[in-house]
């Protein structure tokens, strides 16, 4: 056993305390074989084929993705955009929301969960815990750097490859994504560790890896590893408020405030607008995730300069940034089936609930259509495509939060096709407006018009659909 | 805003019962409640109990007989059943970032309550219940018997001429089954027709204007 285990609550003394010799190694390599023999070899094989295959992955769909984005705009315009200091904030922003992602994912499912039979069985002997947690912590690292790698060489060979900037790019891209894929998951693993009360969870953990596995608590690792099987058995069913109250944490906030009575209207929107006081939190995100996708889509509507894919890609962020601050939705949802405790129609229950998000997403982009405007002339039909993905958002998150049950049938792939459905229409319905107004396709605006107001019909026509689906 | 018809709380279930494929939920059964009255549903575990309140209550449409509530069909889906029918069937989805009297006030404003006064009414409804005291505490704070507190509060808060509750005894100690008991009471005497299942024999016998025995399926 080593003699350097110094967690906060293992220590005893004595001089007349006999002392026992282990060797760490040799326990953890029995235990392997008992718990998994054969087949945990054949497991970690399987870890490096699927690396393999997101490697060919991105080398078959990343180039040509990335690439298709950087044609589609003026290589000089977009390399003089590139080294501005608009473009230099945006990627300290992009940098800073990955480790605050890595910093708010460790609080619930840490890089360092292994199954709960090794936590019980193996991680609770003497064994030395930095050693036999290790191996996660390792599987975390290199997946990590391998995605950041991965998506830093498919941006550096983009731009290179179509031009923008000189082939160095490549392997800065590659040697700047691993380096933020180390940051970020050291920062992952210290949120684990900090789930956790414990004597020891200051900075000086985030370089001292085999401290930090050793300050991981069992009752935390088991917390993390029973939320892992929770969040991926939700995920699996579809179960979606499941898998929310499980990332959720419980509101503490703001209990003194009131909701204040009225019309019934006006007082769900304040309920609304209350629950967003009493999750800080989800405001923010919101918040934070509405100003980045605003941007990036104001100025692929209103820059003639800009890639016509800038909106699509702005629309992500923006979507979800939408989705944190619509809670209120996704309640009503999880109501549908029981007896009516609120006095009004789904319709105008759900009509009540897109107030709030519709109006702090317009405050957003109306904020960067003016700065859009005092840098060069906004032409009224890119206002209009901004108003067309505002009712494009309303419509996405009302069939996300009405999406009714997963499919029983149609695997993995119809599951996954069930979760992506609302926002790929995002992504699609709300490109078409700005694609047909940049591409001055004029006759084609009254189809994205129609399509548009179909696609929020079609959210009301779910929202209502499911509310009475379940009397079979 | 819509016009909604105004139902009374005639209860009528004529041979009402509820079959998925082969498994038999619920034997043909009969209830007639008018208003003022009190049912009190009594069987064993699985006999189909809650099945009749959800077929009572609109959720689920009978395989065989009707159920209609006023005189019209009870259909979840029809506006006027909705307004006229209160049911605690099940766990309610509340509000996580909601406070008890949050909820109270919404559910009052959200069926036309008088703004003025409906702090006070929510208030006084947690008092009647013995949870006044939690008002600014959030669902997930209370404990199991505080809970079922506060779900038949949400269900007593908004109006209804037809009420249906699903065991409400569960999990309350004596005294505060005799408060649930006494706020039943005064519902019936306002009119309003209640329909419940019931385990308890004390609640069962000072409530129940009539007792429907639930034969098990098998």
């Amino acid at each position: 056993m080593r003699d350097d285990d110094q967690s906060g609550t293992s220590g005893t003394s004595g001089a007349d305390i006999a002392e026992s010799e282990f060797d760490d190694a040799e326990l953890l390599g029995q235990a392997d074989w008992i718990i998994g023999g054969e087949e945990a070899r054949k497991a970690r094989q399987q870890g490096l084929y699927a690396a393999y295959l997101v490697f060919l992955g991105s080398l078959a769909y990343g180039f040509p993705l990335v690439q298709a984005l950087f044609r589609t705009s003026n290589p000089e315009v977009l390399r003089q955009q590139l080294a501005s200091p608009e473009a230099a904030g945006l990627l300290l922003a992009a940098v800073a929301g990955v480790f605050l992602a890595a910093l708010w994912v460790g609080r619930f499912r840490g890089p360092v969960v292994p199954p709960l039979p090794w936590i019980d069985l193996v991680v609770t002997t003497p064994i030395d815990r930095a050693l036999s947690v290790r191996r996660w912590w390792r599987f975390a690292l290199s997946a990590g750097v391998f995605l950041g790698a991965i998506t830093g060489l498919v941006l550096g060979g983009g731009l290179a490859f179509t031009g923008v900037t000189s082939p160095v790019s490549v392997a800065v891209g590659l040697v700047a994504g691993a380096a933020v894929a180390v940051a970020a998951t050291h920062l992952w693993l210290w949120s684990q560790v900090r789930s956790w009360p414990g004597p020891n969870r200051g900075p000086k953990l985030l370089w001292h890896v085999p401290e930090a596995l050793r300050e991981l608590h069992v009752d935390g690792l088991r917390a993390h590893s029973a939320n892992t099987s929770t969040l991926a058995g939700s995920a699996m069913t579809g179960n979606l408020r499941t898998a929310r109250l499980a990332l959720a944490r419980p509101v503490r906030f703001a209990r003194g405030v009131r909701l204040r009575p009225g019309r019934p209207f006006p007082t769900m929107v304040r309920r609304d607008i209350l629950g967003l006081l009493r999750s800080p939190a989800s405001l923010a995100a919101g918040f934070g995730l509405v100003v980045l996708g605003g941007a990036v889509v104001v100025w692929a509507a209103t820059q003639s300069s800009a890639p016509g894919i800038g909106v699509t890609i702005g629309l992500v962020p923006l979507y979800l940034g939408f989705g944190a601050w619509s809670e209120g939705l996704r309640l009503q949802a999880d109501n549908v089936g029981t007896p009516s405790l609120i006095g009004s129609g789904p319709l105008a229950e759900a009509s009540a609930h897109l107030v709030v998000p519709l109006a702090f997403t317009t405050v957003v982009l109306a904020a960067g259509m003016v700065v859009s405007a005092l840098a060069a002339p906004v032409s009224v039909l890119s206002l209009l495509s901004l108003v067309a993905v505002l009712a494009v958002l309303c419509g996405g998150h009302l069939l996300a939060a009405f999406r009714g049950s997963a499919p029983v049938r149609g695997g993995p792939q119809g599951m996954i096709a069930w979760y992506l459905m609302p926002v790929i229409f995002v992504l699609i319905v709300g490109s078409l407006m700005t694609f047909f107004v940049k591409a001055q396709l004029w006759s084609w605006l009254g189809f994205a018009g129609w399509t548009t107001i179909g696609f929020v019909w079609w959210g009301f026509w779910q929202a209502r659909r499911l509310t009475h689906m379940h009397r079979a | 805003m819509g016009v909604v018809t105004v139902l009374t709380g005639e209860v009528r279930a004529d041979g009402v019962s509820k079959a998925i494929d082969s498994t038999t939920l619920l034997l043909p059964t009969d209830v007639s409640a008018d208003p003022g009255e009190c049912v009190v549903l009594r069987g064993q575990n699985g006999s189909g109990k809650t099945t009749l309140l959800r077929i009572i209550g609109g959720l689920l449409a009978p395989s065989a007989g009707t159920a209609t509530i006023g005189g019209r069909e009870a259909d979840e889906r029809d506006r006027a059943v909705r307004a006229a029918v209160a049911g605690l069937l099940g766990a309610p989805t509340t509000y996580r970032d909601l406070t008890l009297i949050d909820h109270l006030v919404l559910i009052d404003s959200t069926w036309g309550g008088e703004p003025s006064t409906s702090d006070d009414r929510g208030t006084a409804l947690l008092e009647r219940l013995g949870i006044a005291s939690l008002d600014d505490r959030f669902p997930h704070e209370l404990s199991s018997g505080q809970e079922q507190l506060f779900r038949l509060a949400i269900t007593f808060a908004r109006p209804s001429s037809v009420l249906l509750l699903d065991e409400p005894e569960q999990r309350l100690d004596t005294t505060k089954r005799q408060i649930v008991g006494a706020l039943i009471r005064e519902r019936t005497s306002a009119g309003s027709t209640v329909v419940m299942a019931c385990h308890d024999p004390e609640m069962t016998a000072s409530l129940g204007d009539q007792v429907v025995d639930i034969k098990p399926a098998r």
